[in-house]
């Protein structure tokens, strides 16, 4: 609302903190919390700069020897690196038998004619990269750089859309009751009363893969949650005297609904977002790696964790680790600053 | 309380039928002719016109649902577009592995969740317990399948434990060889998240004014904990157990893929992958019949932990 | 009561609490009172006064981020409590320190059985077996008045009503035969004929067990009843403390005679009631001449209400619902400029008529006529235009004002809504006036709700009500979860602007008190209908119907009563 000030009334406007700056306040005095933030920031940013092609630009690029060892292990023997021209690992180097289920097997044999193509321009491989190379020689920390852009994009788009469907269907029920209630009930029980990990799956057997896939099924399938809690704070609050008020006054139900209840509401749905975002991330890898998710070409932190998954048996920790590592940094910052967003949002504490 | 029971039956009705709608619209609408998702997954002209013939992909949506709804109730999905094996047996024959791994698992991290949980709450605000959060948050957000790649490879590969992967006709040694491993992993990955909720809900109740009347009565800090807040902080705790439990079914499919369990979570998974319509369309609607009729046991168990419940 | 020894002595008591790692916030500033044998002393005082967290502190039952200094004392026959092992304090709780609580209901457990919870301390403290600790608690829910103890020590506390669970504290309380029973507020949140009972039961078993009561309470009138001695506190100091006499008849501090003073008395109705401010000042209550109230034939009406009723749904059984009627065939008038006062105990149904005739609930029957136009046939459009003459202030300060609105927008929507005032500019005009009307500077304009205090927040809502300039004001227990010296201000406010903008008010409360003083006119509800209605002088001297008579000798006499025995 802006105030328009009368000129005659010599009133001094006092700075006077609404609830959200005082959440804001006793964040930045929670040193985890500003921690976490500041991780999750960064994070943000980098994913922004991978995205601009500030980072990570060349990440398909093979510019070391395959296995390529990390900077730190440079003296360490790499047989690999010698062997790979003759020897075919996609089948050999395999110790546990997924060949029927895994879904990158078809692949192998495509990604390793690419890699002969490409290999026969390349110069003058690297011995070592800083954190070590994959199969094909390919940087691992830019991987990695490049994996975090598709992981975070995936987990905040879609943690988005579940946001915004889950308020606005949670909304109507809370505010509305009745038949349309009824309506919204019904058809959350259909979505719940089929095991979550089934409902994506059933989701993704019918889709095309994709980027926007996974969004669009993590979204789908995610929203319940969301619902249910924002129907109970909309129900909770039609009943506070505030509503009532406003109903009193005639304020309109769109007004009441969005203008009175929905900053009431707002802060349990932005830590909803924020569990979201962490749980969609998890999501997304686990999807990857079962190949349900981004399409081969792209990189993310789960098709990382497929390729690794075999590096480990011969002794080439280093994507495992990287991928690993660098989803639970962020996911971790992530949960904390949750938990304090979610002590600093509560009007309670006051 | 039969009125009850009756009145939820009843309401199940709907629910069941969005289901079914849910699922037909998934795979018969958006899924599209089974002739061109198969292509290339099947050879054999001849079974693809079976299956066409077998849905009625000609046919009006009308017919088609009616085909569906005929499967459902009768128990005969026809048989799985890439084994060709009978969708029924798939179903009963998977579903003895995925419960040799996962009810140990639900048993074990329940009793230990709440154990640690009451223990937590108990030192609340202590260097332990936030000690122990900030281990559970980290642990939390390490990707299970960083957990899973990396305790096959030590257990199983490096220091031999336990087998790689595997699974037997007999029982007793499935449970007892092959189940270990994934059964821990899945409690070791499991427990962060319960314990941090289960404390949660120790903590909502240590704060009520009852907890005050029982101190005010002079019992000791542990009866107090044992016995007032247990009792009442197993209210949610049955209610979070109720929303796991249809879970069981679909099991861990991670695990299972990995250590090559043929439950049903990895019969999923392939059936995704092969885009076998039979298999998911039954599992999904089959357990999601089974989740409706677990929350409604949940729900009536609910009276024995609960005194202010009525089935009215 | 000189000669007798002490029980319990409390030397200059301290408590603070942490709330974040750089702020303490001192509750308690060094007190000090006695507690003498077989007495019962009252510690008086409104919110904020620390009375409540002087006695948890003493058993040790406040919260964790408390902080007692070594300095303080509470001495129990020569034994330092403040400085007692958990061991030693469990050993003394419930066996010869007893505690009940204002919420009777969430303070018992709600999984167990009343005859479990109380035969718990019996066989924590007596050592009784299981079996005799159960009939002993049949003994004990007789003794405290429930009707049917052989079969009620099964009941969950939900099967019981308010006054029953309270008695079922009670029995747990002196289930020991303790010296000392502590009362936290015990009758605060039950009806007033309940609360009669219960202060009668709790004096009874006082004289019976010679044990001594520490009576924590805001009601001054409840402390003239059960009193021998009486300790005043504000904002964590003892202001005064004397014998029931002295306070009564000649208090010494300001504060105390302001609290005397300030609320409303049945027998007398001066033009405003005096303020806090009055005696703090020293120049003490002003005379007032008295303010003549009623009805007489032939005063205008505005707003007529026939028949009206509201009867709620449950779900019960197979498709089956059950009526629940609130409201049953409800009529009465209100007369322009005056004051319809309505009381009634909870579950009587005064609420619901009050948001139905506003149509914030939808009637099932019956007609409220407005100028002749029934309001309950409106279309909502139609309705706009009369949603602003009727308005309502509701109960809970903390609730009604939308905690993300400024009190700027909070005054200005309605404005907005209804097109009142011309532009931006003259809208905020209004605000600013409005604002210095109801007593609070201009500079609150930018300020959120959660900067003010609960009697401001209703000072705000009222002001919210009259930027409509509404005919009618319903008064929801407006000040009924207000302080009295502050609910003193509110009703003086509301009375103000009665006269100057002729408001009608339907004033809905439990408080026959503050009723009486302030209605023309008075209508009892019970269980939904209409007991009786008069002029509020003639109910409160001659009631006509039994339930009414019920009511008013229900009402705390205070000192009054107990001097006159």
């Amino acid at each position: 609302m802006s105030a328009v000030l009368p000129k005659h009334i010599p009133v001094v406007r006092e700075a006077s903190p609404g609830l959200w700056a005082l959440a804001w306040r006793r964040l930045r005095g929670d040193r985890v919390g500003m921690v976490s933030l500041a991780v999750v920031v960064a994070f943000l940013a980098m994913m922004l700069a991978s995205y601009a092609g500030i980072l990570a630009k060349d990440w398909n690029k093979e510019r070391g020897v395959s296995y390529a060892n990390p900077a730190f292990l440079a003296g360490a023997e790499n047989l690999e690196a010698k062997e790979v021209t003759h020897k075919d690992f996609g089948t050999q180097a395999k110790p546990v038998d997924l060949s029927d289920i895994d879904p990158l097997a078809p692949r192998y044999k495509e990604w390793e004619e690419r890699a002969a193509k490409i290999a026969v321009t390349e110069v003058k491989r690297a011995e070592t990269l800083p954190f070590g190379g994959d199969k094909w020689g390919r940087d691992v920390l830019e991987k990695a750089i490049k994996g975090s852009e598709v992981s975070i994009f995936v987990g905040l788009t879609a943690a988005l859309f579940a946001t915004i469907i889950g308020t606005v269907l949670g909304a109507l029920a809370g505010y509305w009751g009745g038949r349309v209630n009824d309506f919204l009930e019904w058809f959350y029980n259909i979505f719940t009363s089929i095991p979550y990990i089934l409902l994506i799956l059933a989701f993704a057997a019918v889709f095309k893969k994709g980027l926007d896939t996974i969004i669009v099924i993590l979204a789908l399938t995610g929203w319940t949650g969301i619902y249910r809690l924002v129907r109970a704070e909309y129900i909770k609050h039609c009943g506070r005297e505030y509503v009532k008020a406003a109903q009193a006054i005639g304020a309109s139900h769109f007004s009441r609904m969005f203008v009175h209840i929905l900053p009431n509401a707002s802060h349990v749905i932005l830590v909803q977002l924020s569990q979201h975002v962490v749980g969609f991330i998890k999501a997304e890898v686990i999807l990857s790696f079962l190949g349900l998710g981004v399409p081969v070409d792209m990189v993310s932190w789960g098709t990382m964790l497929a390729e690794a998954q075999n590096e480990l048996v011969i002794g080439k920790w280093w994507q495992l680790v990287a991928a690993g590592a660098s989803m639970a940094f962020l996911v971790t910052a992530f949960s904390m600053l949750t938990d304090s967003l979610r002590d600093a949002l509560d009007p309670k504490l006051k | 309380m039969a009125a009850y029971v009756i009145r939820r039956l009843w309401q199940m009705i709907p629910t069941l039928a969005g289901v079914i709608l849910l699922i037909f619209f998934l795979f018969n609408w958006v899924g599209g002719d089974p002739a061109q998702v198969l292509a290339g997954k099947i050879s054999n002209p001849e079974q693809i016109a079976n299956i066409r013939k077998q849905l009625g992909v000609d046919q009006p949506y009308w017919y088609q649902l009616w085909v569906f709804v005929q499967q459902v109730f009768t128990f005969d999905f026809g048989r799985s577009w890439s084994t060709n094996e009978e969708v029924s047996k798939i179903l009963l024959t998977r579903v003895g592995p995925t419960l040799t791994i996962m009810v140990p698992v639900l048993v074990i991290e329940t009793m230990l969740a709440v154990a640690f949980a009451i223990m937590v709450a108990y030192v609340r605000g202590s260097l332990t317990d936030r000690t122990i959060m900030v281990i559970c948050t980290t642990a939390m957000s390490i990707s299970f399948l960083v957990y899973i790649i990396f305790a096959q490879w030590l257990f199983g590969f490096k220091l031999g434990w336990f087998p790689v992967q595997g699974w037997s006709e007999s029982f007793s040694r499935n449970l007892l060889t092959y189940a270990p491993l994934p059964v821990m992993l899945a409690i070791f990955v499991g427990l962060a998240p319960q314990l941090r909720l289960y404390r949660s809900f120790f903590l909502e109740e240590i704060n009520q004014d009852y907890v005050r009347t029982a101190r005010a009565k002079g019992l000791p800090e542990k009866k107090v904990m044992m016995k007032h807040v247990l009792r009442n902080a197993l209210i949610p705790i049955l209610t979070n157990i109720g929303i796991y439990l249809p879970g069981l079914f679909v099991g861990s499919f991670l695990l299972e893929v990995f250590f090559s369990i043929p439950g049903l979570g990895r019969e999923i998974v392939t059936a995704v992958n092969r885009s076998d319509f039979p298999v998911i369309k039954a599992v999904t609607v089959y357990l999601a019949m089974l989740t409706m009729f677990i929350n409604l046991l949940v729900d009536v168990l609910y009276k024995l932990v609960d005194p202010r419940v009525s089935f009215k | 009561m000189t000669t007798s020894e002490h029980l319990l002595q409390v030397q200059d008591l301290r408590v603070s609490f942490r709330v974040d790692k750089h702020n303490t916030f001192e509750a308690v500033k060094g007190i000090s009172f006695d507690v003498p044998k077989n007495r019962t002393i009252a510690l008086v005082g409104e919110s904020g006064s620390g009375k409540s967290v002087s006695a948890m502190a003493i058993l040790g039952l406040l919260p964790e981020n408390a902080r007692i200094p070594a300095a303080s004392r509470a001495l129990y026959g020569g034994e330092d409590l403040l400085k007692a092992t958990p061991q030693r304090l469990q050993a003394i709780r419930g066996k010869d320190i007893s505690v009940i609580f204002q919420e009777p209901m969430t303070s018992l457990n709600p999984v167990f059985p009343v005859g479990e919870q109380i035969g718990e301390t019996l066989r924590l403290h007596m050592g009784l077996t299981a079996r005799q600790a159960a009939s002993r608690a049949v003994d004990l829910l007789a003794e405290v008045g429930i009707p049917n103890p052989a079969l009620r020590v099964r009941s969950f506390p939900h099967e019981l009503s308010g006054g029953q669970q309270q008695r079922v504290m009670i029995a747990m309380a002196i289930a020991c035969e303790p010296k000392l029973l502590i009362a936290d507020e015990p009758t605060t949140a039950l009806d007033v004929t309940i609360q009669k009972q219960i202060l009668e039961l709790i004096a009874g078993l006082q004289e019976k067990h010679h044990m001594s009561v520490l009576f924590i309470t805001h009601d001054l009138g409840v402390v003239g009843e059960i009193a021998n001695h009486v300790v005043v506190m504000q904002n964590g100091v003892v202001q005064e403390q004397a014998t029931v006499h002295a306070i009564f008849e000649s208090p010494q501090h300001p504060y105390t005679k302001a609290l005397l003073e300030c609320r409303p008395r049945l027998d007398r109705r001066p033009k405003r009631l005096p303020v806090i401010d009055d005696f703090l000042k020293g120049t003490g209550a002003p005379r007032m001449e008295e303010q003549p109230r009623g009805v007489k034939e032939g005063d205008a009406v505005i707003l007529e209400v026939k028949g009206l009723g509201k009867t709620f749904f449950l779900k019960e059984g197979l498709f089956g619902k059950r009526a629940v009627p609130a409201v049953k065939d409800v009529s009465f008038k209100l007369a322009k400029g005056k004051t319809l006062g309505l009381v009634g105990e909870s579950g009587s149904g005064k609420t619901t008529v009050g948001l139905t005739l506003m149509r914030l609930h939808d009637a099932t029957s019956g007609e409220v006529l407005f100028e002749g136009k029934n309001l309950l046939a409106l279309s909502d459009r139609e309705m706009m235009a009369y949603r602003r003459r009727i308005q309502i202030i509701f109960q809970n300060p903390y609730a009604s004002l939308n905690p993300r609105f400024t009190i700027g927008n909070i005054l200005t929507e309605p404005m907005k809504i209804h097109g009142i005032g011309a532009n931006a500019e003259e809208r905020v005009e209004m605000a600013f006036q409005l604002l210095k009307r109801v007593g609070l500077p201009e500079a609150s304009y930018y300020k959120y709700p959660h900067e003010f205090s609960g009697g401001q927040r209703q000072r705000i809502a009222i002001a919210r009500c009259l930027t409509m300039k509404p005919d009618v004001l319903i008064c929801d227990e407006s000040v009924s979860a207000l302080d009295v010296s502050v609910q003193a201000q509110v009703l003086n406010l509301l009375q103000d602007l009665q006269e100057e903008f002729r408001l009608s008010y339907i004033f809905i409360s439990h408080d026959l008190a503050v009723v009486k003083y302030i209605s023309d006119q008075v209508m009892v509800m019970n269980q939904g209908e209409i007991v009786e209605i008069a002029n509020s002088d003639e109910i409160y001297l001659d009631p006509k119907q039994e339930y009414t008579r019920k009511l008013l000798s229900s009402i705390p006499k205070g000192w009054d009563a107990a001097r006159a025995a």
